[in-house]
């Protein structure tokens, strides 16, 4: 008995000697992470709860931070900019798609190799170099798009457009022109181009749907849910609270969720719907339980009157056209309302205008081509089999047909997965919009998000506490999306 | 015949495509090249193309040297050491966690992984100067070093671990019994066979710690001390801007890169690539 006992006391020695050597082997790797990568983010946590002004102020304050935050208009006004840049950001996905498809289709192989190796030099230039010569590009004086607009004399157009404060131009006069449509037809019909907007989003939904015997009700249940809860929301005042904010937001993103099963994963509309929403509760609330209504019945006439697949295809045609309707009148009825006067001396400064900072940054990093997106999006694509290209072909496929009937459809995973890496990374970057705009956001905080925020408060001002608060909401935001992204959008390694 | 056409038409409308994203993406490269070498009047009277080749103003390259070694020593300095130290660290994580089964193991393999998908904001940035500044590290490049090191190990323990775990058991077995002890294995088994995999770590780690921009802009205060990225924006931020000692300062700064790139291009391809298809 003894001698058993003492045996395995003897193994246990040897094996907790082993154990502690391993240990020792990884104690770099955890005490580093614990140290350098745990502990700031869980510093974060604490002391979201305190007023920490270092050096000297340092005092448990609850939820003081964050009801600040709820509160603080400039926090939630960085928050528009970030659904400006979702929107941009998703068109500008478009070019990488187009160039891994058209690197794709090289036959020659050594071609490809060497367009490969070409798409991969960018990356290899630190980052900073690039953001540094774009911003020369942007200089009044100085910058190349400055002297193109000169040279080519698209400057003398944009004047045109612009016009003076005296003489507006045509953009502001087209603006104009188009009052009476918003004051006549669109505002007493859908309470504003926002509503008119989220109308044409809700039919292109419905007509995206599958076959109306799979759960038609379902679709036309979440959608009127949705409206519902914020209606409630607003109603009960429930919105404006802070809490109430988030728990309406993580029920609103279950909601599309399920919409976007429903119609088939079309993951545009996301985009649309959260614009539609965010937009239209801010002016007429009471719309947002209307149109939905409007657009169910208007799809199910249709479905009445007409075959399912006529009917489909007609309600999305109507669909598109009024979104297509609608984005038109945003740029020419909503966007340039006055003249700029920045273009009649033949310098504007791109970066130092109020109205010109949002285009500048739009229009930054153009054709938008990121060779990691571009990577991803080729190593989907090799995975497409040769007879998929053959069976096509003999069915009569063109190329366009191609591009849209086999390599979308089947890089959707690889699509999502740069959706995903866009998304989280327009939410948290601010190393951009600091490098280029400054703390301050540019003028009139014109590029300030949310990072970009809580690097201003707690760098420039000094309010370390407040700063993690705005941490930990951004953190929530994003981790809400990680969950469902990683729980919900099907990505096949 | 038609179709012969045709699809010289489509071949024609990719290439046509394909140069024109490479064309218009190398171009802000182009026009650094082209005003590195020319004074501001130059630029002023011609952005375009080169000037004649005698009036070209070499001594900006000369200037723009002068200011930029000293930020490449120390970025040099830095990467390669945080590159070293995190190689280190991880392949003996690895080597651990691929050949032994004991209690905790889990754990820590999980918080590995987890730290990757506990988003950090700006607001980690602000604790984590906190804590530097706790630990005496502002304006030092050890601060650099180590959090370079320390951070973002999750990728390469995670590829490193599995390609471990494929080298036949036996293999360490028989060292073990020819008494070979934890770090000779290590350097005996693992480190010839996993060559490859280990420099596509590095260089990523490499051009981590190199493009890191924010962290050294906020804990650098000397001048003498600042990287490469902290040193152009310092040289850009200057009142009267000398736009050709600028460009030729970013050109210089891209520079060891770009070599980097050229010694080790296919497993630049191959890394990126595997990274793409791991997500």
């Amino acid at each position: 008995m003894v001698d058993y006992l003492a045996k395995h006391l003897r193994i246990l020695a040897q094996k907790g000697r082993l154990w502690v050597v391993l240990y020792f082997l990884m104690l770099p790797t955890i005490a580093g992470m614990i140290v350098f990568d745990y502990y700031p983010k869980i510093d974060v946590i604490v002391m979201s709860f305190f007023r920490w002004e270092p050096p000297t102020v340092m005092e448990y304050i609850g939820l003081g931070n964050f009801m600040d935050a709820a509160a603080d208009p400039l926090f939630w006004q960085s928050f528009q900019l970030i659904l400006i840049l979702l929107v941009t950001n998703l068109l500008k996905m478009w070019p990488a798609i187009f160039a891994a498809v058209a690197l794709h289709r090289v036959a020659n192989q050594t071609h490809r190799y060497i367009y490969q190796v070409l798409f991969v030099v960018p990356m290899v230039v630190p980052g900073l170099v690039w953001l540094l010569i774009w911003k020369s590009f942007y200089d009044p004086d100085f910058g190349i798009l400055n002297r193109f607009l000169n040279a080519t004399g698209m400057m003398t157009l944009l004047t045109w457009m612009d016009g003076t404060h005296d003489a507006p131009g045509v953009m502001p006069r087209i603006s104009e022109a188009l009052q009476p449509v918003f004051g006549m037809v669109i505002n007493p019909l859908f309470g504003g181009i926002w509503s008119f907007l989220f109308f044409g989003a809700i039919l292109a939904t419905l007509a995206s749907r599958g076959a109306p015997h799979e759960s038609r009700g379902g679709a036309v249940g979440w959608m009127l849910a949705l409206p519902a809860v914020w209606t409630f929301a607003f109603v009960t005042g429930l919105g404006s609270t802070f809490g109430g904010f988030l728990v309406t937001f993580g029920v609103s993103i279950f909601i599309l969720y399920k919409l976007a099963v429903i119609t088939g994963g079309f993951w545009v509309l996301w985009f649309i719907w959260i614009a539609g929403l965010c937009a239209v509760s801010f002016h007429k609330p009471i719309y947002i339980t209307a149109l939905p209504l409007v657009a169910v019945a208007v799809v199910e006439v249709l479905y009445r009157r007409l075959e399912y697949f006529t009917a489909r295809e007609s309600a999305r045609w109507t669909a598109w056209m009024l979104l297509t309707a609608a984005s038109f009148l945003v740029v020419f009825g909503m966007i340039w309302t006055h003249p700029t006067g920045q273009f009649i001396e033949g310098s504007p400064a791109w970066l130092g205008n109020t109205d010109l900072v949002i285009p500048a940054i739009i229009f930054w990093g153009f054709p938008w081509v990121g060779t990691i997106g571009v990577l991803i999006y080729l190593s989907g694509l090799q995975q497409i089999s040769q007879d998929v290209y053959e069976a096509a072909e003999l069915d009569g496929v063109g190329p366009i047909g191609m591009l849209f009937r086999i390599e979308l459809p089947l890089m959707m995973t690889q699509v999502r997965i740069n959706l995903i890496f866009m998304t989280i990374g327009t939410l948290t970057t601010y190393e951009f919009f600091l490098l280029l705009l400054g703390p301050d956001g540019g003028p009139g905080n014109k590029g300030m998000v949310p990072g970009l925020y809580m690097y201003k408060r707690a760098f420039e001002d000094g309010h370390f506490g407040y700063a993690c608060a705005l941490g930990m909401v951004l953190f929530f935001i994003v981790l809400g999306l990680t969950i469902i992204y990683n729980k919900y959008v099907r990505v096949e390694k | 015949m038609s179709t012969k056409r045709r699809s010289k038409t489509a071949e024609f409308l990719k290439h046509g495509y394909l140069w024109f994203i490479l064309g218009t993406a190398f171009y802000p490269l182009f026009v650094m090249v082209v005003v590195s070498f020319k004074t501001n009047e130059q630029y002023q009277l011609n952005p375009w193309f080169f000037d004649a080749i005698d009036t070209w103003q070499w001594q900006n390259w000369a200037v723009a040297w002068n200011i930029v070694s000293t930020y490449i020593a120390n970025s040099i300095v830095t990467s390669v050491a945080a590159v070293i130290f995190s190689l280190i660290m991880t392949v003996l994580t690895s080597y651990v966690l691929a050949r032994y089964r004991f209690p905790g193991r889990n754990v820590v393999y999980y918080s590995v992984i987890a730290s990757m998908f506990l988003p950090s904001t700006a607001a980690t940035l602000v604790t984590l100067f906190a804590l530097l500044e706790n630990l005496n590290l502002i304006n030092s490049l050890w601060a650099l070093i180590i959090v370079g090191a320390a951070g973002g190990q999750v990728v390469g323990i995670f590829i490193l671990k599995q390609f471990i775990e494929d080298i036949p058991k036996e293999l360490f077995e028989s060292a073990q019994i020819d008494g070979a002890g934890h770090l000779s294995q290590i350097r005996h088994i693992v480190l010839p066979m996993s060559g490859g995999i280990l420099s596509t770590v590095a260089i990523m780690k490499f051009l981590g710690v190199w493009n890191n921009v924010i962290l050294p802009l906020v804990i650098m205060r000397d001048e003498e001390k600042f990287t490469v990225p902290v040193g152009l924006l310092y040289l850009e931020g200057e009142y009267v801007k000398q736009w050709g000692e600028m460009m030729a300062g970013y050109a210089i700064a891209s520079i060891p890169l770009i070599v980097l790139f050229l010694f080790t291009m296919r497993l630049f391809v191959k890394g990126l690539a595997a990274g793409a298809v791991k997500g």
